[in-house]
């Protein structure tokens, strides 16, 4: 009884989250809708992570691949099968969905750094293949187009709120429905997978199986991302998707906090704003080039060096223990 | 004819040069279980410290011992200051597992930008300290210099060397119980900390030791070693993280599939390569081509 | 676990101090031209500043602000200074995007300037709104025949000549040159626009390689692998030319392994303009005999030749403004398009305006005094620039002297099968003081 109470609650908080969302993005200039976009698509992206280390036990330095394989499939169905945006995204999902599947399922024996190994070696090939294939593109890209904001929504309405709106609602859905699916069987699964793979066996559970699902579904996260992603930039190329978004994201990951889902967008809004903030600093405080080329990246590296040493359950974990600090 | 003898030894000094990384990520792996991607930044690091003796002082050798003994210290270091933190307060669950990753990476990205900091961004090279001229066998240049036969003889004296020590001395067995067991270790009166340490100082020397003899044949910059830590990485994967002789295996492997497949086939798939083979090694031996039958849980 | 709920609350209650700090840092909107004040003008670059295009074109905006410092000294343009904002998007597109979006919608700029990079700038024109917005975007520095296309890119004007011209002007010169015509020939080019864009003009230019061209992914061609291809090459007999399109490095990498192998002499060595640059090639360690002879292709006049009066002008205020950096042919270009800059924001009236500055151009482009050895062909319907090159070789010091002693400047397109055309184009006379006075 309790958990269909849970349930509505959480939906009517999702509903509630959306509403906010919508108003707000009436009441800010373009270039906030821009970056406001950018954090739904990171939090998503962080979320697909969130499941599969947080919550399955796997780690994957080969989520930027990921990505591409959604905005690939995305943008091919989008130009070559002439299909609706909408349409596009959701087959960013299930391609990305069904090829982790398959990976994970060829993976599953792997354990720790030969996972981590595999999705590296992932990470840095996949993107040169689309050089190979001339339908993808080569490394000018495909266009991805979602077309400008439907005229009923007036003169005002511009390009980066209707990317904004895109994005926000995608990532509300999606993690609405994976914030579902872990407080259902499943996520019981997949934490017994992580915490102690034997009992879970002896329990009855298929774990290569359940690897294999957290996998594709984590995968099918993160290539809707993907789609988002190249949405925001207009297309996609092998070069959008390097190495160092994957280690971006883990990074983010880790900021948010493994565990929970709680904190995504904290982890979106972290990824945005602290490059920016950093490019600020160094202008502010002049000096050589080298200088002002190299700071954001060492205070970007060294604010999850500060999180992994300080808080390295995250910001949402350090939140959740302070609400549950009668223990 | 000369097509196949060419692409066996390219293989041989890509091996040699990917087995410089994959050696001293196999002894971090073996004295710490912990991957550590600040190697590759280590390395570099320690290279720019080397380029600045060699500067002064006109001779590469110094150059070369001085980066040794910096990528020692700073291995330690790194140990000392950071990663016994990070293991003291993320010790347990998944965050076990990707906070030492994270935190190495988040490291490199530091000491590039560090690098950035003092040494600017503009590439820099380094002389080789011999020939770097093909030998010339039965009248003809082969694609095999002085270098990198040094290079090839480096690599076989470190691996035998450090097998030795991680096998046959009281100094290995230590490295290796508190890798695996530090409870245990400590039990046995073995000063765990102490010993991790040392093991940092060995893979930062042996990193040191990849970066100035790989940046010869390359450039210097603050991002140079990206690509050879990844294929580095990789090459250990193939071997199996536990041995030496796999990273030096693996990185043979790897190089010879990669010499061959762009000789052969093209050279667009140098990283597509990389992928299917470890893809093919992992599918048949899940810990590596020299991984002791069972795999452990990390 | 986090129970959901309570989570939920968390993600509304941050939204809101989310929601009130970001919308605390928008700035209003303008109501005329943003980026133009009466003593200033705000001017925007997007490029990559590390790494291989870094290496090539890094020098790049220094360049240019080393020329606008030059102008702000004499006067500015109508008295306003000129201010130009740098941004580095390690050839990334979503770092190119959300830079020159920035750029744009925070900083407010009037206009954009050289920006650089294919698979980047073609993001980041459509995610920053340029055309949407009307912001001019102003010599492009990519060799993409693609932004020359008004309807796609409206306010896009180029300025170096396409890959595919250059693949076209070099055909042209090989089958007119006796001892290069009989010869087999070869391509070795990066995977990306470099290649593709050269092999179609090559295609376009009626030329054929002796075998398929050698392609290698960014970063991807090491040592080992150089000295393979090479060797495999080596088994053809004659003299066979070798072509390379690709950055300063991996020409670098490829030169190294010819060395290594005594190769040196088997090719005749033919670099692309990206990474032909000479300094960079003996920087990088290559040897200067093997540079001597090499061919490459250009539309400036060598950045060494300090008897040319635009190079003896930027020379100058090179090292005045622009301490601590060698003078070399990227410093050049950069300082050339700045230079077409102000021409342009001159041109346009006191009165400036985004509009007026892209009719400025279209009407008085072409007549716009440059170092380039080759026209420029803006007009009401082009958004061309330069179109040409000139052929030089190399000798050890690394300056590029003319074929044979005599300077042949050939113009083409990019699109078409024509053969390229001599041309007898003669440059304006460099501004005094390198400062232009033009209306």
């Amino acid at each position: 009884m309790s958990k269909v109470v849970t349930a509505k609650k959480r939906l009517f908080a999702f509903i509630l989250l959306g509403w906010v969302l919508l108003i707000f993005s009436d009441r800010v200039g373009e270039l906030t809708q821009y970056r406001g976009a950018f954090v739904a698509t990171y939090a998503l992206a962080i979320a697909s992570i969130i499941l599969l280390t947080g919550y399955s036990g796997q780690l994957s330095l080969g989520h930027s691949a990921l990505m591409a394989v959604g905005a690939y499939a995305g943008a091919l169905t989008i130009n070559n099968l002439k299909l609706h945006p909408v349409v596009g995204l959701i087959a960013a999902a299930l391609v990305a969905g069904v090829f982790g599947l398959v990976f994970g399922y060829a993976a599953a024996r792997l354990s720790g750094p030969y996972l981590a190994g595999t999705t590296l070696a992932l990470a840095v090939s996949l993107p040169t293949i689309a050089n190979q294939f001339p339908i993808l593109g080569g490394e000018q890209g495909l266009l991805f187009d979602v077309g400008a904001p439907p005229t009923r929504l007036g003169e005002e309405f511009s390009q980066y709120q209707w990317f904004f709106w895109i994005s926000c609602l995608s990532a509300l859905i999606m993690i609405w429905l994976l914030v579902n699916l872990l407080n259902s069987r499943y996520g019981r699964e997949f934490r017994a997978l992580r915490d102690n793979p034997i009992a879970a066996q002896l329990a009855g559970i298929n774990t290569g199986l359940q690897k294999a699902m957290a996998f594709g579904l984590s995968a099918g996260i993160a290539g809707l991302s993907g789609g988002l992603l190249v949405m925001l930039i207009s297309g996609v190329s092998p070069s959008a998707f390097p190495l160092s978004l994957s280690f971006l994201l883990l990074a983010g990951a880790v900021i948010t906090g493994v565990y929970g889902l709680g904190g995504v967008m904290i982890g979106g809004v972290i990824l945005v704003a602290i490059p920016e903030i950093a490019e600020s600093i160094a202008i502010a405080l002049g000096g050589s080039e080298g200088f002002t080329i190299s700071l954001p990246d060492f205070m970007v590296g060294s604010l999850v060096i500060l999180t992994v040493l300080f808080t390295p359950y995250g910001i949402g974990g350090q939140l959740h223990k302070l609400k549950h600090h009668k223990h | 004819m000369n097509q196949f003898i060419t692409a066996v030894l390219t293989s041989l000094s890509s091996g040699a040069i990917y087995a410089l990384m994959s050696i001293s990520l196999v002894l971090v792996w073996r004295s710490t279980r912990v991957i550590n991607f600040a190697q590759a930044a280590q390395a570099v690091l320690t290279t720019y410290i080397g380029y600045e003796v060699i500067t002064r002082s006109g001779s590469f050798w110094l150059g070369l011992i001085v980066a040794v003994i910096a990528g020692g210290i700073i291995g330690a270091g790194i140990d000392i200051l950071f990663m016994r933190e990070i293991f003291k307060r993320a010790s347990t669950g998944p965050i076990a597992m990707i906070a030492p990753v994270v935190a190495t990476t988040a490291l490199l990205g530091v000491i590039y930008s560090l690098i950035g900091f003092i040494w600017g961004i503009s590439y820099k090279t380094i002389e080789a300290p011999v020939s770097t001229n093909g030998l010339s066998i039965f009248g003809s240049v082969v694609a095999f210099s002085p270098f990198n036969l040094l290079v090839l003889i480096t690599v076989t004296i470190s691996m035998v060397v450090l097998t030795i020590l991680f096998q046959k001395t009281n100094i290995g067995l230590a490295l290796r119980a508190s890798a695996h067991a530090p409870e245990i270790s400590k039990l046995s009166g073995i000063k765990v900390d102490a010993v991790r340490t040392l093991g940092w100082a060995i893979a930062g020397g042996a990193g040191s030791l990849a970066g100035m003899l790989y940046i010869p044949g390359s450039y210097l910059y603050p991002n140079s070693m990206a690509v050879l830590l990844v294929f580095g990485f990789i090459a250990a994967v193939i071997g199996g993280l536990d041995s030496l002789f796999g990273a030096v295996a693996g990185a043979m492997v790897l190089g010879f599939a990669i010499n061959f497949s762009a000789s052969y086939v093209s050279y667009k798939l140098v990283f597509p390569t990389a992928f299917v083979i470890l893809i093919l090694v992992l599918l048949i031996k899940p810990n590596g081509i020299f991984s002791s039958g069972k795999g452990r849980r990390d | 676990m986090i129970r959901n709920s309570r989570a939920k609350r968390f993600s509304v209650v941050s939204t809101a101090v989310i929601a009130a700090a970001l919308t605390l840092s928008t700035l209003p909107a303008q109501a005329a031209d943003p980026g133009v004040t009466a003593s200033e003008i705000k001017l925007g670059y997007s490029g990559p500043l590390t790494g291989s295009a870094g290496l090539v074109y890094g020098k790049l905006p220094g360049g240019m602000k080393a020329y606008f410092d030059h102008i702000n000294a004499n006067g500015g343009v109508y008295g306003r200074k000129i201010n130009l904002i740098i941004k580095d998007d390690k050839y990334l597109p979503t770092l190119a995007a959300t830079q020159t979006t920035n750029l744009v919608l925070r900083d407010n700029v009037f206009a954009l300037v050289g920006a650089l990079g294919t698979p980047t700038h073609t993001k980041a024109y459509a995610a920053a709104s340029l055309a949407k917005k009307n912001v001019p975007d102003l010599f492009v520095n990519t060799g993409f025949s693609g932004f020359a296309n008004k309807s796609k890119y409206p306010t896009a004007f180029m300025v170096l000549p396409s890959y595919a011209m250059e693949a076209k002007i070099i055909a042209k010169f090989i089958k007119d040159t006796p001892a290069l015509a009989p010869q087999a020939s070869f391509l070795i080019a990066q995977d990306d626009e470099f290649g593709v864009d050269g092999i179609n003009g090559f295609k376009l230019g009626g030329h054929t390689f002796t075998a398929a061209p050698t392609l290698y992914p960014q970063n991807g061609l090491s040592a080992a692998l150089a000295e393979g291809a090479l060797t495999k090459l080596s088994a053809v007999p004659g003299k066979p030319i070798l072509i390379l399109f690709g950055t300063t490095d991996t020409t670098a990498t490829i030169l190294k392994a010819a060395e290594k192998l005594d190769l040196v002499s088997k090719f005749t060595w033919l670099a692309g303009s990206v990474g032909g640059d000479a300094n960079t090639l003996l920087a990088l360690g290559v040897k200067p005999a093997t540079i001597n002879g090499a061919l490459a292709a250009s539309f400036f006049p060598d950045a060494k030749d300090s008897t040319d009066p635009y190079v003896s002008e930027f020379m100058k205020i090179n090292a005045k403004y622009n301490t601590g950096v060698s003078f070399d042919n990227t410093v050049l270009q950069g300082m050339n398009s700045a230079m077409l800059t102000v021409q342009a924001l001159r041109a346009a009236g006191k009165n400036l305006t985004r509009a007026g500055v892209m009719k400025a151009i279209e009407s008085k482009g072409a007549s716009f005094a440059s170092a380039g050895l080759v026209p420029l062909n803006y007009s009401a319907t082009s958004r061309v620039g330069y179109n040409g090159y000139w052929f030089g070789q190399l000798n050890e010091k690394g300056e590029l002297k003319p074929y044979g002693g005599k300077l042949a400047v050939f113009t083409t397109d990019s699109s078409s099968t024509e053969a390229p055309t001599a041309s007898t184009y003669v440059r304006k006379t460099v501004p005094k003081n390198g400062v232009p006075t033009n209306s």
